[in-house]
């Protein structure tokens, strides 16, 4: 019994239809409509900031591409749909494809570059897709934003707000536990072992450039499909919306959440994008604030947290523990 | 000819505030570790209060640029005072992440003070053109390009000559080494939070009058800056500076004899390519670590 | 390249690097036999761990061959290696400076010794296909094995980071033995240690000498260690080659004990 309790894919999918509630608590009056949205949103962006925490996290790579990844494959499924009409399923897996190759690309560079300056030149690679957001219109319809539709599955099941929101559920569930699975196993070693010491992970056999190229394959895709998700669950997309900025809330996300976490990397998204919708807009003088209120969250929790919010509750249980048995 | 020569001199100007911002996340990096992400957003807040100062209050264009560099000093203060000082046993990444904690305050105070319209600010010097072999260039572009030298000048000056230079040095180059030998380096770094605050605005006030000022004016400055200090190299004060003036010249010129659209990304991908055989700038050296 | 190193594990020959101007390591030769505990001693910085990296191929030697006997008998160059290739022939090394992973635990740490054996691909890995699961489980079993060997399987899920140095050490050993090696380059494995664990450590070298059926190269300051285990040794100064022998015929070399007298003299300088 305790085996089955502690099984990490249960936790997975309990979490999964937790989640899956939302729209049916909408329903019945119990929250807000909108909330669907600001939720859906978070977990999309969770699933980008995953990948970034397989890059940093684990692998010790940094990136501030992810942005600008995240938004090439938002435009190329919303030109795969619209404008050339290919089914959804092609056009989510050409428009993962793509900006993977081009992850790979940038991982070649991450042999030779290292640190902050691997964060810049990814930025740079960033800067320069921001800009043929901007300027290809044909393909992005430059300033004025592209739009998308929902998804239709199979070319038959038209999804609505809900039904897309419930694929973005399961996408989501279904990135985490791969992500535990390739994390726990023997990539997930190697890739530790080459952020802990090159010098032991080499003498292990772990090949560098292979694994780095994994990892920023891995990274990329992942954003990849959050770009992806993001333009047919918001149905538009603005070259603004990939900026700097958006790389450093994905990195804030890990940060906050954790590290090598994947709770907490779901927990980051959450207090990062779904705090001011959610919480702190609410409260009529802190809706102005709500920005601001969330900048010093997110610095009060570096300084006291350093190594992420999910280890609040480790804490929180060692505290009640401690409390209990001081009691007896 | 004179075109060429009207080209280098706007790259010049632009490489003045290029560089000023540079300087301003070099020394931020070099005395408390952190790659300043906010950089250009507090620096826009200053730039804005300024032209606060200017429009609404009506001050003197000087009077108000000296307001701004005093709000700056203050501001950088502040952010030491109750930011940076307990961040010593925050990791490297986590550092950073507190600077886009920064970035959300200002941009969400900002239009709370000064509202959500673009505003106007004038140049410091509002008349007049010289002419050199044939080109033109305002008195104030020329006052950018020198006060923009003047001020790194002077800044190198007291980093190599003075007591509070060496005090900076010893600060950057190892920081517990430099307090056990009586160095007071929470000042220091106190005190790079305010220069790194006054080169901002510097750097805003001379931006400002080629566009308006919203909330994004310094984005563009600041991701040129983040470049040049790479392309520089992170270890010495002087790298990204240069690295500032390649990028405002090579930008401009690519610009005028590329491609006016692509002209600054394909800087950036020469750049990148640079970086692949000096992973470590201009005038950085890779630590190899023994085994 | 199939040169003649009968009963021979590792050769090294006419080794020389250089860096920037600065000879490290000196046309130096020497041989490792099988089932040998081989010790390289030196004053300090007479160049011992880069005559290690040249090995190891963490640098590349400037000339000179490096031949080394896998478990089927051929001989490689591993000058023609890559430096995470090298494993997979049967040569392993630990390091001075403990190089472990700290936020991994301590079985985590040791299975990244059988990176090279995994056959499963990354789809066998994120889908936890049957082929992955059996190798995880029988690695796992491995390496659980090789820490009860060292007496730490009780630790086995702790976090490496803040074990006790000596714990420490054993899990590089552990991570090293998982490959089943044919010789194992040991970087000063005494540093750090107590007495009794030295004496400990001792043991365990000749034991894996014996059971494991493996050549043992190691650098180390601590004179007693080296001549109690040693079956032979090789001393080297300024990366030149002083004098190989067992270690009572090292004992008595003259130019050993200059070298080693020299440095002392100048120390006290």
């Amino acid at each position: 019994m305790k085996k089955i309790i502690k099984n990490p894919y249960l936790h997975f999918v309990l979490l999964g239809l937790i989640l899956a509630l939302v729209p049916t608590l909408a329903k019945m009056g119990l929250m807000k409509t909108s909330y669907l949205t600001t939720l859906g949103g978070t977990f999309i962006f969770a699933i980008a900031a995953l990948g970034l925490n397989i890059l940093l996290g684990y692998s010790g790579l940094i990136s501030l591409g992810t942005a600008g990844f995240m938004g090439f494959a938002a435009y190329l499924s919303a030109y795969f749909t619209a404008d050339l009409a290919l089914p959804f399923e092609l056009s989510i897996i050409l428009a993962v494809v793509i900006p993977t190759l081009l992850g790979i690309l940038v991982g070649l560079v991450s042999l030779k570059i290292e640190g902050i300056y691997l964060a810049i030149a990814t930025l740079a690679v960033s800067e320069i897709l921001k800009k043929t957001f901007e300027e290809f219109d044909f393909f992005t319809n430059g300033f004025s934003g592209k739009t998308a539709q929902y998804p239709t599955l199979l070319g038959t099941f038209e999804l609505d707000r809900a039904g897309t929101y419930y694929f973005v559920v399961a996408i989501l569930i279904l990135v985490m536990l791969l992500t535990y699975n390739l994390m726990n196993g023997r990539l997930g070693r190697a890739l530790n072992a080459m952020r802990g010491s090159e010098a032991a992970s080499q003498a292990m056999g772990v090949n560098l450039l292979n694994h780095r190229l994994i990892a920023f394959a891995l990274a990329t895709m992942y954003a990849a499909i959050a770009g992806v998700l993001y333009v047919h669950f918001v149905k538009y997309s603005y070259p603004t919306i990939w900026s700097l900025n958006l790389s450093l809330n994905f990195l804030a996300m890990i940060v906050i959440g954790g590290l090598r976490s994947i709770y907490g990397t779901l927990l980051g998204a959450f207090i990062v994008f779904a705090v001011p919708d959610l919480l702190l807009k609410q409260v009529p003088f802190f809706s102005d604030l709500s920005y601001v209120l969330n900048g010093i969250l997110i610095i009060v929790v570096i300084i006291f947290y350093p190594n992420g919010l999910v280890h609040m509750f480790t804490d929180l249980k060692r505290f009640i523990v401690k409390l209990v048995k001081g009691e007896k | 000819m004179s075109t060429f020569i009207q080209v280098i001199l706007r790259s010049l100007e632009t490489g003045s505030i290029y560089a000023l911002a540079a300087l301003s996340i070099i020394i931020i990096f070099r005395t408390s570790n952190i790659v300043n992400f906010s950089q250009g957003a507090v620096a826009m807040f200053n730039t804005f209060v300024v032209t606060y100062l200017f429009n609404t209050m009506g001050i003197n264009i000087w009077l108000a640029a000296l307001g701004g560099i005093v709000s700056a000093i203050l501001i950088g203060i502040l952010i030491d005072l109750v930011v940076i000082r307990h961040t010593k046993k925050v990791h490297p990444e986590a550092k950073q992440i507190i600077t886009l904690g920064m970035i959300m305050i200002v941009l969400g105070i900002a239009p709370l003070i000064f509202g959500v319209d673009p505003l106007r600010l004038p140049r410091l010097i509002e008349q007049g053109n010289l002419s050199i072999l044939g080109a033109d260039i305002s008195y104030n572009g020329i006052f950018n390009i020198l006060f923009g030298l003047l001020v790194m000048g002077g800044l190198f000056v007291i980093l190599q000559k003075t007591k509070i230079g060496l005090a900076i040095r010893s600060t950057a180059s190892n920081e517990h080494t430099a307090k056990l030998m009586g160095v007071p380096t929470k000042t220091v770094t106190m005190g790079a939070w305010a220069v790194a605050g006054v080169l901002g605005v510097i750097s805003g006030v001379m931006t400002a009058p080629m566009t308006s000022v919203t909330l994004h004016i310094m984005d563009d400055v600041q991701l040129n800056a983040l470049i040049a200090v790479v392309l520089g190299g992170f270890q010495t004060f002087y790298g990204p500076v240069v690295g500032a003036y390649i990028i405002g010249v090579g930008r401009n010129l690519l610009l005028y004899y590329g491609s006016s659209v692509w002209g600054g990304q394909i800087l950036y991908i020469l750049i990148l390519v640079f970086l692949v055989f000096r992973p470590h700038g201009l005038f950085g050296k890779k630590i190899i670590k023994k085994v | 390249m199939q040169n003649n190193i009968d009963g021979l594990v590792l050769k090294v020959d006419g080794l020389s690097i250089a860096f920037g101007g600065l000879k490290a390591v000196d046309n130096l030769s020497f041989d490792i036999k099988e089932n040998e505990v081989f010790g390289l001693i030196g004053p300090n910085g007479a160049g011992k761990t880069t005559v290690f990296n040249c090995i190891t191929q963490f640098y590349k030697p400037n000339s000179g061959d490096i031949l080394f006997k896998d478990r089927n008998g051929s001989v490689h160059n591993l000058l023609d290696k890559n430096v995470h290739d090298i494993i997979k022939l049967g040569l392993v090394r630990t390091f001075q400076n403990v190089e472990l992973i700290r936020e991994l635990s301590i079985i985590d740490n040791v299975l990244i010794g059988a990176h090279v054996d995994f056959k499963s691909n990354i789809l066998d890995q994120a889908l936890r296909l049957p082929r992955a699961r059996k190798e995880e489980k029988k690695y796992r079993a491995e390496a659980m094995r090789v820490l009860s060997i060292l007496g730490i399987e009780d630790r086995a899920d702790a976090p490496a980071g803040g074990q006790p140095y000596g714990v420490l050490k054993k899990v590089e050993f552990a991570r090293a033995l998982m490959s089943n090696p044919r010789l194992i380059i040991l970087d000063e494995p005494a540093a750090g240690l107590n007495d009794v664990e030295t004496i400990e450590l001792s043991k365990l070298i000749r034991r894996l000498r014996d059971e494991l059926n493996c050549s043992i190269l190691l650098v180390e300051h601590d004179m007693r260690l080296v001549m109690e285990v040693c079956d032979r040794i090789c001393a080297i100064s300024f990366g030149k080659f002083l004098a190989v022998g067992t270690p009572k015929e090292i004992k008595e070399n003259k130019d050993v004990q200059v070298a080693y007298l020299g440095i002392e003299v100048d120390e006290n300088a």
